[in-house]
């Protein structure tokens, strides 16, 4: 096997920079393949070769395969690395990469099959005599039948893309009233999504944490696991916060999940980064799906172990890497992920687009920052909201905790909301600190995220005083600004936090 | 962004303002919020759209694509029900009756990009 001298990154934002890093630190050339909407972020700056693969439009650029591969060959790339989202979990994309004569950056595309189809996989894990919730994953996908089957499993049942992923294509079904409605729903999601509206149902569990180990097979057959992150603080199946390891778990248990991701992904020959999801609940595990990539959430698996796992999936795809022997792998201190989305706790949660006046992460020890914009780019409504992750690592979790709090207290996002307050919340929250939380944490203690608040005396002195500092004591604003704080508590919607 | 510091009451804070078209932001200590300046006499069309003042007006909440529309003109609609679908973001969000009333108008339609508080639909109480 030829040595890998360029990768070709088939992605966008943090993630497209975090591979950028990868391959600079290795003297690899980087291919920026990117949409047009895309030519104002930091991976677009820092490519060494830029290739336009298409128009905003998802299914006209990074679901393209055919523009990606085309776009991997004109810059001359030798290997394409997916990412995660879009055609990463797509075994056709591997092939087509690979038919091109290139390497792809992932597992074969049989294992991805084997594996990464979650109905595929279900059959895989069930031959592999481990646990799974109870479902429906037939062939016969028509919306009555499906309804059938969600009233057989019984209420509440939750209906997935088989082909999803990051949260997308995923409802929960309370009753067979909103069955129907519910899955169309997570049917349109999935074919806009992932361009498939297959779904599967299976049971909810709805006291459950979400656990998912991950694992990593080199190219001579050894496959170890890197110990678990959990994954618990979810939001309609979009996870904001994860941390590295599981506050829960005991070393028996551990052992046993780890053992169980091993053992699926050795069933499929497995090579590189996986993540085997796992709910666990009243110290029951349920296989949940298996991820064929690179995870948003990888960095508190690195914090903890000091691994590199980009530069690995990259040096194993050059069959230059052995794994990490499972009796070496040794987890220090705790690692806590916050993903930043642009959207607003205030309303909902709703996004928010803009171009990003001020951006400022504050440096410190053990902290670490990924993002794919910087001020003045745009954040468009074309993607996923996440713009940002913040990573922290400390010797204990609740030193963890407070580190994370701390950093993101310092953290400054101007012209777009964020679920920076959000979160900060959630890291004061006793159910947090005490590690009890489950699934149902957002959906229980932040249903409509936060509520609005009135600005304090000091806020509107400071307002008032930024306003005459930025735009002049004559300006009518800051006059506006004065006149108008007496009266801060009645007028909210002015000073809203839209 | 122009980063401020200011000292109240014998304390040091850091904060700092930006201004983008009628929108100001302002950070202090962490917190984030906006303030819209429109001409005089005209609401801040965000501003409106989220604090939601005219019930009978269904607002887009943030730009996006219109990919469903449940409701016609004409029938009549319970508060909580839904009228639209939009998609932003890779997210479906679900736009429903804000008060129990007739469809007036609908003005959209699947496939359209809105933007943000753009009028997508009528009701008549």
């Amino acid at each position: 096997m030829r040595r890998i001298q360029s990768v070709a990154i088939a992605n966008r934002g943090e993630v497209a920079v975090r591979i950028i890093h990868a391959c600079r630190e290795l003297g690899i050339r980087t291919v920026l393949l990117h949409s047009e909407a895309d030519q104002g972020t930091r991976a677009y700056r820092m490519a060494d070769t830029r290739i336009c693969i298409g128009p905003a439009p998802t299914n006209e650029s990074y679901l393209s395969i055919e523009r990606c591969v085309n776009g991997a060959l004109a810059g001359k790339a030798d290997a394409v690395h997916p990412g995660f989202g879009f055609l990463s979990e797509n075994a056709n994309f591997a092939e087509a990469v690979l038919d091109a004569g290139l390497i792809f950056v992932g597992p074969k595309p049989a294992s991805i099959r084997a594996v990464g189809d979650k109905i595929a996989a279900k059959k895989t894990i069930a031959q592999a005599k481990a646990p799974s919730v109870p479902g429906y994953m037939g062939d016969d996908q028509r919306i009555e039948t499906l309804v059938e089957e969600a009233a057989k499993i019984g209420f509440p049942v939750i209906v997935k893309a088989a082909a999803g992923g990051g949260g997308r294509g995923m409802k929960v079904i309370r009753s067979r009233e909103e069955a129907v409605e519910q899955i169309a729903s997570a049917q349109r999601e999935g074919l806009a999504a992932f361009g498939s509206a297959i779904v599967f149902l299976e049971k909810y569990l709805d006291h459950a944490k979400h656990i998912e180990f991950q694992i990593f097979g080199d190219s001579g057959g050894e496959v170890s696991y890197l110990f678990e992150r959990e994954c618990t603080v979810q939001r309609r199946h979009q996870k904001i916060i994860e941390e590295a390891l599981s506050p829960v778990l005991t070393p028996e248990l551990r052992r046993a999940m780890g053992e169980t991701a091993v053992r699926l992904a050795q069933s499929a020959d497995y090579q590189g980064a996986g993540t085997v999801e796992f709910l666990l609940q009243d110290d029951q595990f349920y296989f949940l799906e298996m991820n064929t990539r690179l995870q948003v959430e990888h960095p508190v698996t690195e914090m903890v172990l000091g691994v590199d796992l980009v530069k690995a999936q990259i040096l194993n795809a050059a069959h230059e890497f052995r794994v990490w022997p499972q009796e070496t792998l040794v987890a220090h201190g705790h690692a806590i992920e916050a993903r930043i989305y642009a959207e607003n706790p205030y309303a909902g949660g709703i996004p928010s687009t803009g171009k990003v006046l001020g951006m400022e992460w504050p440096e410190g020890p053990g902290r670490r920052f990924e993002t794919g914009i910087e001020a003045g780019d745009e954040v468009t409504p074309y993607y996923d909201s996440m713009i940002a992750k913040v990573i922290v690592w400390d010797e204990t979790r609740l030193r963890a905790i407070k580190k994370m709090k701390a950093t993101l207290a310092e953290s400054l996002v101007l012209g777009v909301h964020t679920n920076i307050p959000l979160v900060r919340e959630m890291m004061s929250h006793p159910e947090f600190i005490q590690g009890t939380m489950t699934t149902q944490f957002v959906g229980s203690h932040f249903p409509d995220g936060l509520r609005a608040r009135e600005r304090s005396p000091v806020e509107i002195e400071f307002q008032n005083r930024a306003s005459n500092s930025e735009f002049g004591a004559s300006s009518g604003q800051a006059v506006e600004s004065r006149r108008a704080a007496p009266n801060v508590w009645i007028s909210s919607r002015a000073w809203s936090n839209v | 962004m122009k980063k401020i510091e200011i000292e109240i009451n014998g304390q040091r804070m850091f904060g700092a303002v930006a201004k983008a078209g009628e929108t100001t932001w302002f950070s202090l200590a962490g917190e984030v919020w906006t303030i819209e300046s429109p001409p005089s006499g005209r609401a801040a069309r965000g501003a409106t759209n989220v604090a939601g003042v005219d019930p009978t007006q269904v607002r887009a909440p943030m730009p996006g694509k219109i990919i469903k529309v449940v409701s016609t003109v004409g029938s009549t609609v319970i508060a909580g029900e839904t009228l639209i679908v939009m998609e932003a973001m890779k997210m479906e969000y679900t736009l429903k009756a804000a008060v129990t009333g007739e469809v007036l108008e609908i003005l959209c339609e699947v496939g359209q990009q809105v933007t943000l508080g753009a009028t997508l639909a009528k009701l008549k109480v």
